[in-house]
């Protein structure tokens, strides 16, 4: 699924994305420690993310909701999977703290374009948790993964009192 | 002769007649065993030998005889000659000391002589094979009549024996060195002979007893050894005086005096030590050699306890000291004392170096001597390593200490001149040595480590000796190095306006030699910066030449231009210009923009110099030289003659409190003067009261050399925030950690850019432990999250 993600431009020149050897990897690696860094730096607000062990292909995400938001005050957990073709392919982002929205469904599973189609080897990590964060409170509603809260998101007052009253840790 | 007859009676077995006969016998034997003088013929001796061994009486001569010695001993002789050796201090002479001991053991002989005599006359008499006289063994008499000389005279000792022999000896052996010596000592006999003193016996040369002296030792030494009391008499004041007299010599000749090597000249003195020796076990010697060699075993170690003892000044004084370094090295060879070598060279470092009066450079300066001299006196390097670790982990804890080194490298500091002839040298920085087991090492030359060495991880091999490799490892990183030393050279670059690069070009050289070419790469773009950068300018200034008269701008504007990404990061200030001067800069800046398409210039404009002509009413100074915001300072004051602090502080965009001291340097020429109200003035007219002033103002010199780059606290503490960063991320996504987990995922997951740097768990914890008084962190049952609050 990965593959369909593939940055047209980058698809040309990329090399060993499956198949490659360890030279590629440890570039890869070298990226998200930049990208860590980055991230670090950047000290942006309410987005957060760590290698979750000592592989650092794969982060844990954390997100507040933003002010103004119905999600305000909320707390949620990611887990972020880099693939090997990273940054040509995107990686695999879920939620862990079962969020009630319209494009998450129950598994966590996110739909937003760019971690799918409109992915671009020129995101990063903290390109990604900025969407999420914006997709809390702007949630695409033409293509919902989650029915219910499409149908409930127009009635704010009460989207929130059901986020709340739902919302586990 | 009471015991005589009851050795009679007790051989009283036969009849009258014979009876007789056998007391007959007996007295005339046993006058014959003790006068030996006496004239009883041969004969009647003979046959009353014979008679005596016929009635097996004949053993009990040898019995009769010790027990009469020991009689005579315990009643007269002994007491007699204790009595002669105590006489009452009616001689305080010490010649007279010297003749009563040497009487009181003459007498002693003369009474013991007889015994001695009867003694050897019946172990002849056994010999010649006139019937078992003596009991069994060779000798076994006469060294049970020893034994109880021995037990009997030295019972319970005086200690005026033991006085008196010490005083004896002491002398003799100063009165023989000074005769033998004199040929090659004379130079340091204190007193001439006119003093009066001779040298030898220490009294006034006409009753010198020097010769005296030598006789009586010959004759003392030959009475001891005859009643074989010379072991016990004499041995522990020879020992004591030998001990004494190397010490002497030595704290004399040897102490503060590292630049010979004396181990050559201690040989041949020690030669003559043992002359004077063989004199006083002269008979025994002959024997059985007993003559103990002093030489090494007693030598060596008080010469080694000394050096042991100087060893922070011998390395201080090194290469100065190094023949006492070779001499040492020789000794410990034979001697065992490299422990005490460690131990006592480790304190003293402690005690008389690494305490905060010492300068670092110092510190650095004996840690390059400490390294020079210990590899010469210890190839395996394992002293080296083990004594000079306090020096190591003290230096780590100094601020600067990154910074001399780096000034030593370069040659800028004023202390450690060898670090700069040490880089030339030229040998590549061995920090990460790889695993060059084969490389030329003969197995055949192998050798085991001492037994002290450090059990390490590094092994034997890795034990470098080299000096920059052990100062750039002190922090276990070249990094750190490679980064001050940038900081160093921009510093340099940027505060000569000349564009000369020679030396830094060298130095840079040498350290690509030392540390690679790659980690050099930095400082390359730097010396290529500025060589651009005089291009450039060159070729701006002739751009502007063609311009007409009325396009030149109004003040000639030479730059530097650094590629940002490769310097370190520059002190950020800020300061606007006046406009004339922004105008140049754009004006500049347009024209840089022109030859390097899709670049511009982003000025600093705290950085760099300014050279101007102040022309007041009366007087006019010239080719001042200032910085830039002393400059704008003064060129404000050319619009208007009075300004406020905050008046200048608003135009000029800097802090009050800066502006301030900046302004000290024009009250210092005079030019300007403070007055009530925080104001300022232009002093049009320099009356001589206002020169009068300027020395008192003088102590209000801002003349601070301000370094350009980031300081390493500035650095270190920018390190710490971007790891507190980095904690922070993974403690709000991971929950709660544990202190070694954090260290872990800091030291996997923090890119090395060339700020970051390695930190120890310990450091990290006091980090943490820090944040947690501060609120910002949690920390129970061993892991550490961060407060719910967040």
């Amino acid at each position: 699924m990965a593959s369909q993600n593939q940055d047209p431009a980058a698809a040309a020149t990329l090399k060993g994305s499956e198949t490659g050897g360890s030279a590629a990897r440890s570039s890869v690696s070298k990226r998200l420690q930049q990208e860590l860094m980055t991230l670090m730096m950047s000290g942006d607000k309410g987005i957060s993310a760590f290698p979750e062990s000592d592989n650092l292909f794969k982060w844990i995400g954390t997100i507040d909701g933003a002010q103004g938001t119905v999600y305000e005050g909320l707390r949620y957990r990611l887990s972020l999977e880099f693939p090997a073709g990273y940054p040509y392919q995107a990686p695999r982002v879920k939620f862990l703290t079962s969020c009630f929205h319209p494009n998450v469904d129950m598994q966590g599973f996110i739909c937003l374009d760019i971690l799918k189609d409109k992915w671009s080897a020129l995101y990063d990590v903290r390109c990604i948790l900025l969407s999420l964060q914006s997709l809390l409170g702007e949630p695409n509603n033409e293509s919902p993964l989650n029915t219910t809260a499409a149908e409930l998101w127009d009635n704010q007052e009460a989207f929130k009192a059901h986020l709340h009253s739902t919302f586990q840790n | 002769m009471d015991e005589i007859r009851m050795e009679e009676d007790s051989a009283d077995i036969s009849g009258s007649a014979q009876k007789q006969g056998v007391a007959d016998a007996w007295e005339t034997v046993t006058a014959a065993l003790m006068s030996p003088g006496c004239p009883v013929p041969e004969q009647g001796l003979w046959d009353s030998l014979a008679l005596l061994s016929g009635e097996g009486l004949g053993r009990l001569l040898g019995g009769w005889l010790l027990e009469t010695l020991q009689m005579r001993l315990s009643s007269a002789v002994v007491p007699e000659f204790w009595a002669e050796l105590k006489q009452p201090e009616n001689e305080l002479e010490e010649r007279g000391r010297a003749w009563v001991l040497l009487t009181a053991f003459k007498t002693l002989l003369g009474r013991l002589e007889p015994f001695l005599g009867g003694l050897e006359r019946l172990e002849s008499w056994q010999d010649e094979g006139r019937g078992s006289l003596c009991g069994p063994g060779p000798g076994g008499l006469q060294e049970r009549a020893f034994t109880i000389i021995r037990a009997l005279l030295l019972f319970s000792p005086s200690s005026v024996l033991q006085e008196r022999v010490l005083e004896f000896y002491s002398r003799t052996f100063s009165v023989y060195m000074h005769q033998e010596g004199q040929a090659e000592d004379g130079v340091e006999a204190p007193e001439g002979p006119e003093g009066g003193v001779c040298p030898g016996c220490g009294v006034p040369s006409q009753q010198c007893w020097c010769k005296e002296a030598l006789e009586q030792l010959k004759e003392l030494s030959h009475i001891l050894s005859k009643l074989q009391l010379l072991e016990w008499v004499s041995c522990e004041a020879v020992t004591s005086i030998l001990h004494k007299l190397i010490e002497q010599r030595m704290e004399q000749h040897c102490r503060g005096e590292y630049e010979r090597s004396f181990l050559l000249e201690f040989q041949t003195w020690l030669e003559l030590v043992l002359g004077w020796l063989s004199k006083v076990f002269a008979s025994e010697a002959e024997k059985d050699g007993l003559v103990p060699a002093p030489g090494a075993p007693v030598l060596l170690p008080i010469y080694v306890n000394m050096r042991i003892e100087e060893l922070f000044s011998i390395i201080r004084d090194f290469p100065e000291s190094k023949a006492a370094i070779e001499d040492l090295k020789f000794c410990l060879e034979r001697t065992n004392q490299r422990q005490q070598l460690l131990t006592s060279l480790k304190s003293a470092f402690e005690s008389r170096l690494l305490h905060p009066g010492v300068h670092t450079s110092d510190i650095l300066t004996v840690y390059i001597s400490a390294i020079k001299a210990l590899r010469e006196l210890d190839p395996s390097m394992v002293i080296l390593q083990v004594a000079c670790q306090p020096i190591r982990k003290y230096l780590r804890t100094r601020e600067d200490t990154v910074r001399q080194i780096v000034a030593g490298l370069t040659g800028d500091a004023e202390g450690c001149t060898d670090l700069a002839s040490e880089l030339s040298r030229g040998d590549l920085v061995t920090l990460e040595m790889q695993d060059s087991d084969e490389e030329g090492a003969d197995p055949e030359d192998w050798t085991p480590d001492p037994t002290d060495a450090v059990p390490d991880k590094m092994g034997s091999k890795r034990r470098s000796s080299d000096i920059i490799s052990l100062l750039v490892s002190i922090y276990g990183s070249k990094d750190i190095f490679i980064d001050e030393y940038r900081a160093v050279l921009a510093d340099r670059l940027l505060q000569q306006l000349n564009y000369n690069t020679a030396r830094e070009i060298r130095n840079v050289e040498l350290l690509k030699l030392r540390f690679g070419d790659s980690h050099m790469h930095y400082c390359e773009v730097m010396l290529k910066d500025m060589a651009d950068s005089r291009r450039i300018n060159s070729n701006i200034r002739e751009e502007e030449s063609r311009l007409s008269e009325e396009e030149q701008p109004p003040l000639a504007l030479s730059s530097i231009i650094l590629s940002s990404e490769f310097w370190p990061t520059l002190k950020e200030e800020k300061l606007e210009l006046p406009p004339v001067v922004c105008q140049a800069m754009e004006a500049y800046t347009h024209r840089y923009e022109k030859l390097k398409a899709m670049r511009t210039l982003s000025w600093k404009p705290h950085l760099g110099s300014v050279t101007l002509d102040l022309e007041l009413e009366d007087r006019t100074l010239t080719n001042l030289s200032v910085t830039p915001i002393h400059a704008a300072i003064i060129l404000h004051f050319q619009d208007k003659s009075s300004w406020t602090l905050e008046e200048l502080s608003v135009k000029l965009g800097a802090p009050k409190e800066l502006l301030h001291r900046k302004l000290a340097l024009w009250q210092q020429h005079g030019v300007l003067r403070e007055e009530a109200g925080g104001r300022y003035y232009v002093v049009e007219t320099g009356s001589s009261k206002e020169k009068m002033d300027r020395g008192v103002m003088l102590i209000d010199s801002d003349e601070e050399r301000d370094s350009n780059t980031t300081t390493q606290s500035e650095q270190r503490e920018e390190k710490l925030q971007l790891f507190w960063a980095y904690i922070q991320a993974m403690l709000t996504n991971l929950d709660s950690m544990t202190l070694d987990r954090i260290h872990s995922m800091l030291r996997m997951f923090v890119a090395t850019g060339p700020v970051v740097t390695e930190m120890d768990v310990s450091e990290l914890e006091i980090f943490l432990q820090r944040k947690v008084r501060e609120h910002q962190l949690i920390m129970s049952a061993g892991v550490y999250r961060l407060p719910k609050a967040n």
